[in-house]
């Protein structure tokens, strides 16, 4: 059985029973916002709009330092610039593990490459005969981030962008379980946890098993309509509320970023 | 022109009077077993049971060549270079300043395995050449004339195919001969027996241009290292088996004599 959690009376006050999606209309749509201790799914298409929505959802940032946005894609710099755009709060903890890898491995490997193909030069050569341990760089960043997460307190508020990273490195059913441990850190901890997968190349097994896990399901979508974009979002499963099932086109403004429009019920 | 007004004008050398130049290996005997020493160039295989003093031997030779102005370079894949600087302290014959003024340079293979991106279990043909080419490059780069890898039979475990094997032993030895590098490769074998292979994987040993065998001996009751020269290209030798103590101020060989020796049915090399 699980190890039951006390909360503090004033914090189940203050952070009460849901929690903002970071997008006032959106969380009118979905009858005041996210459930606290509730695993998002987001399956997204490419240029749907995903990463931005990502973005907002840690910006109500009720505790800055409990609120963690993983990024798989981007730099710090860019995530920044948007932050800054939209004037959301600077002081929330962010990695980037695409910037990480960059550096740790890729180049590790580009090094290695110019060795192998160029040789070595003098200066290389008296760095190799004074170097006695291998700089073991090698990162399991899949266990790394599951820790970063499980280590956050209780209301604690963070997002995956996305997944796609650790199911081309990892044995998928590792990344699964772990988004099953992710899952149940966040129920016991009432904790807001987004996860961003990408559709494409995504297998039908692990997108049903990631679909189960998770207390909600969203799909990030994109089409054309005559000669512009038509971005939505399908809100396909809404754990215990099936009345918040929905479709619903939004559009992206300078001022609130994700604002969806119109609102169709699928269910 | 006939064939004694040729001979007239290319007069060659009597048999047995043209000898090699000789890469003084400066451990004590084992040049006068060599008549002056390893021919230059030359890649010897080293091979020996464990705790037979292969890896002394082979630094005393790196020492010998420093203390004579040598660039030396040992290739360590047997345990870490730390720990190789440190057991070899306790010899006298050592000075850690050789390391330090880069007249021995000592690189770990996982550090070099690392830098070229070979931390895998098994090499292929791309990841032998590049292995090659590594070696040849600081071999060439910083004018190493005396090398030695410890040990040989680590490194070819990661290559599987024993075609591959044979490859990188003659390509590099080849190699290494062009730049008249002298190379001592170490190689570990399980017994020294009359009828084992000098070498774990059957190629090492064809390929080299000598073996030396280093082993135990049972005599009166006490085991005595030897050392035996089995093969060296290019110089008469003696094949007789040698006594070798590994004293603190470097390898000491003396002629080991015939009688005494304990036989039984697990009969040593030379017993």
């Amino acid at each position: 059985m699980a190890t039951e959690f006390t909360f503090d009376k004033e914090d189940e006050k203050f952070f009460g029973s849901v929690g903002s999606f970071g997008v006032p209309k959106f969380d009118n749509e979905m009858n005041g916002g996210v459930p606290r201790g509730f695993t998002m799914v987001a399956f997204t298409d490419t240029g749907s709009g995903s990463e931005l929505f990502a973005k907002q959802f840690v910006s109500p940032a009720e505790e800055a330092e409990n609120t963690l946005y993983i990024s798989t894609n981007e730099g710090q710099a860019e995530i920044v610039r948007i932050f800054q755009k939209y004037d959301w709060p600077l002081d929330i903890n962010v990695r980037t593990i695409g910037e990480e890898y960059n550096s740790n491995v890729l180049e590790k490997e580009l090094l290695a490459s110019r060795y192998r193909l160029e040789g070595f030069r003098l200066e290389d050569i008296q760095r190799l005969a004074q170097t006695r341990f291998v700089d073991d760089s090698t990162q399991d960043y899949l266990t790394e981030v599951t820790n970063e997460i499980m280590a956050l307190g209780p209301y604690f508020r963070a997002v995956i962008d996305s997944l796609d990273f650790f199911l081309q490195r990892d044995d998928p059913s590792r990344v699964v379980a772990m988004v099953r441990m992710l899952q149940a850190h966040a129920q016991m901890y009432r904790g807001l946890l987004l996860i961003s997968v990408s559709n494409d190349g995504l297998s039908p097994s692990i997108k049903q098993e990631l679909s189960s896990i998770s207390d909600m399901v969203l799909t990030f979508g994109v089409r054309t309509i005559g000669s512009d974009f038509e971005t939505s979002m399908i809100v396909s499963k809404f754990r215990n509320a099936p009345e918040n099932l929905k479709m619903l086109v939004f559009r992206v403004t300078p001022e609130e970023g994700i604002t969806p429009e119109t609102v169709e019920r699928i269910a | 022109m006939n064939l004694s007004e040729l001979a007239y004008m290319f007069p060659m050398q009597p048999a047995g009077q043209y000898s090699r130049d000789r890469c003084i290996t400066g451990v004590h005997g084992l040049d006068e077993i060599l008549r002056g020493g390893i021919p230059y160039g030359s890649t010897v295989l080293a091979a020996g049971t464990c705790g037979s003093g292969k890896t002394t031997l082979g630094m005393e030779f790196l020492v010998r060549g420093a203390d004579a102005g040598e660039a030396c370079a040992h290739f360590t894949a047997t345990e870490p270079s730390v720990k190789l600087l440190e057991n070899i302290r306790q010899f006298q014959f050592f000075d850690v300043k050789m390391v330090d003024s880069g007249l021995i340079n000592v690189f770990d293979m996982d550090v070099l395995y690392s830098w070229l991106g070979l931390e895998k279990s098994s090499f292929d043909l791309d990841d032998v050449h590049s292995l090659i080419k590594a070696i040849v490059d600081i071999v060439n780069t910083i004018g190493v004339t005396r090398l030695v890898i410890d040990s040989v039979t680590t490194l070819c475990y990661k290559i599987k195919s024993e075609q591959l094997i044979r490859d990188f032993l003659f390509t590099l030895g080849k190699k290494l001969a062009t730049l008249g590098c002298t190379t001592i490769l170490i190689a570990e074998i399980t017994s020294a027996t009359e009828n084992a292979h000098w070498s774990s994987f059957g190629v090492e040993e064809a390929i080299c241009d000598g073996i030396i065998v280093l082993g135990d001996v049972e005599r009166m009751g006490h085991l005595l290292r030897f050392l035996q020269v089995v093969k060296m290209r290019g110089t008469p030798h003696s094949r007789a088996k040698h006594a070798i103590e590994l004293t603190p101020i470097g390898v000491m060989l003396t002629p080991m004599l015939k009688w005494g020796a304990v036989s039984d049915s697990n009969s040593r090399w030379g017993a």
